[in-house]
């Protein structure tokens, strides 16, 4: 399963991802009560703070409006106990570092989001490991 | 001569083959014998881990079919984690296919099984009794027509309280699916990861005084049948509701619930579920969990869950845009 995950390459493991695996009626909360599918945003900024807590961890990236004006969205990500387990700690996602995100506006219609998918400015796609592996399976 | 010895040559064999496969069969069929305590107890403690793609309710078209065959199980082994469906076709939350991700990053315990359930024999909730159904209907329309109104009339698991996989009972949830048992002597704790829900269960024979502290999930205790842990619980909160029926349990709601070691690094869980005042008959199920060399980790949701503001903010703005439009 390690060939999915590189401890070495922190960066290409921001897994902010928000596959919880399935399982709606077991998320925290539903998407249709915090966010709105109607409001589908794309979003590229820079990280400038990281929160990994439960019950999903919450990036903040600033973006740059086409006027220049410069904004803070918040974007929620998955729960950091599993990203802790494939090595993910808030040193691992640097801030600085460039992130493209995929996603739903809040209702309220405030800079928050949801992230479908979180990407590096490369292309790369954020891996997400929601649960341990059994013992003996590497 | 010859031939006399040859018969009985080829008699030999045939009783030592017998002989060998009865062994084999006796072998095959017993138990796995746990180790045990230093006070004698059958040992189950450890962290293990539930992850399964097995739905909690079978599809409908597999009818009685219990157990996949082994071409079924591995076509299906990178099946995402979904055990739940939701009625709601905005839920686009949580899918993991949506979201670039490799499914074998997700690995399951092992399980034939076509569902979790397995009692009733089609693997589905039995139905709520007519007089349940129409108070889970009046209840449901209650909460919707406030269900954003204040904190409070949030689900339980949206704001950090309980969430419905803790249990009892136990189910196997899509993520951080730990579950650490811990025993001393004259008690085991089953700890959840999420949400860091502890239940403290004492053994003993028969209900035992709780001293007037009342769980919302109940109250549970504990005995020994050979190598099964037997946990009983009663006395379940009317904030709790049982799964799909919208209404708490009676008074003589229960829960039974069997914990078995089967191996090295495997236990099975089994429960039954019983409530004259909502079922006519109990439902009930199993899976296997698997020792993991993983810790459990703090999971502390209250602190942090942004989400519940955040909703309630939502759906203050909305009001206030009908509000102006309606001006």
């Amino acid at each position: 399963m390690s060939h999915h995950f590189k401890p070495l390459l922190p960066v290409l493991l921001l897994a902010t991802g928000l596959a919880l695996a399935g399982v709606p009626a077991f998320a925290h909360h539903s998407f249709s009560a915090e966010f709105d599918i109607n409001k589908p945003i794309e979003l590229r900024g820079k990280v400038i703070k990281v929160e990994l807590i439960n019950p999903h961890s919450w990036i903040h990236i600033e973006v740059t409006g086409k006027n220049g004006i410069k904004e803070t969205w918040m974007v929620e990500g998955g729960s950091p106990n599993a990203l802790f387990r494939h090595g993910i700690t808030k040193n691992s996602i640097p801030l600085g570092a460039e992130l493209v995100v995929i996603g739903y506006q809040a209702r309220d219609g405030a800079n928050r989001a949801v992230g479908r998918t979180l990407k590096l400015a490369n292309g790369q796609s954020l891996f997400f490991y929601p649960s341990p592996l059994p013992s003996g399976v590497r | 001569m010859m031939l006399k010895r040859a018969r009985s040559c080829l008699r030999f064999a045939a009783t030592s083959l017998l002989l060998l496969a009865v062994a084999t069969l006796i072998g095959a069929a017993e138990p796995y014998k746990a180790p045990r305590t230093s006070w004698g107890d059958p040992l189950i403690e450890g962290v293990y881990t539930n992850n399964t793609n097995v739905p909690f309710e079978r599809s409908a078209n597999l009818g009685d079919k219990a157990f996949y065959t082994e071409q079924e199980y591995a076509a299906r082994k990178n099946a995402p984690a979904v055990v739940e469906t939701t009625t709601n076709p905005t839920d686009v939350h949580y899918q993991t296919a949506d979201f670039d991700l490799d499914p074998e990053q997700n690995p399951m315990v092992r399980n034939l099984r076509t569902s979790i359930l397995t009692q009733p024999a089609n693997g589905r909730m039995p139905p709520l009794r007519a007089d349940a159904q129409r108070r889970s209907d009046a209840a449901r329309a209650a909460q919707q027509a406030h269900a954003f109104d204040s904190a409070q009339n949030r689900p339980l698991q949206e704001r950090c309280l309980l969430w419905a996989h803790e249990g009892p009972p136990l189910r196997p949830v899509g993520y951080n699916t730990l579950v650490q048992l811990a025993q001393t002597r004259g008690y085991v704790v089953l700890m959840t990861e999420m949400i860091h829900d502890a239940r403290v269960i004492p053994l003993a024979k028969s209900r035992p005084d709780f001293g007037g502290l009342k769980r919302w999930q109940g109250n549970s205790w504990g005995h020994w049948e050979g190598d099964t842990l037997v946990i009983e619980t009663t006395g379940f909160s009317d904030r709790v509701t049982p799964r799909g029926s919208g209404v708490p349990m009676g008074p003589e709601g229960k829960v039974i619930e069997k914990i078995t070691r089967t191996g090295p690094k495997s236990i099975r869980y089994e429960f039954i579920v019983s409530d004259p005042s909502l079922w006519d008959v109990p439902w009930g199920g199993e899976f296997p969990m698997e020792l993991t060399d993983q810790p459990l980790f703090e999971y502390a949701c209250h602190e942090g869950n942004y989400g519940l503001p955040n909703t309630l903010r939502g759906v203050r703005k909305e009001e206030q845009t009908r509000q102006q439009k309606a001006r």
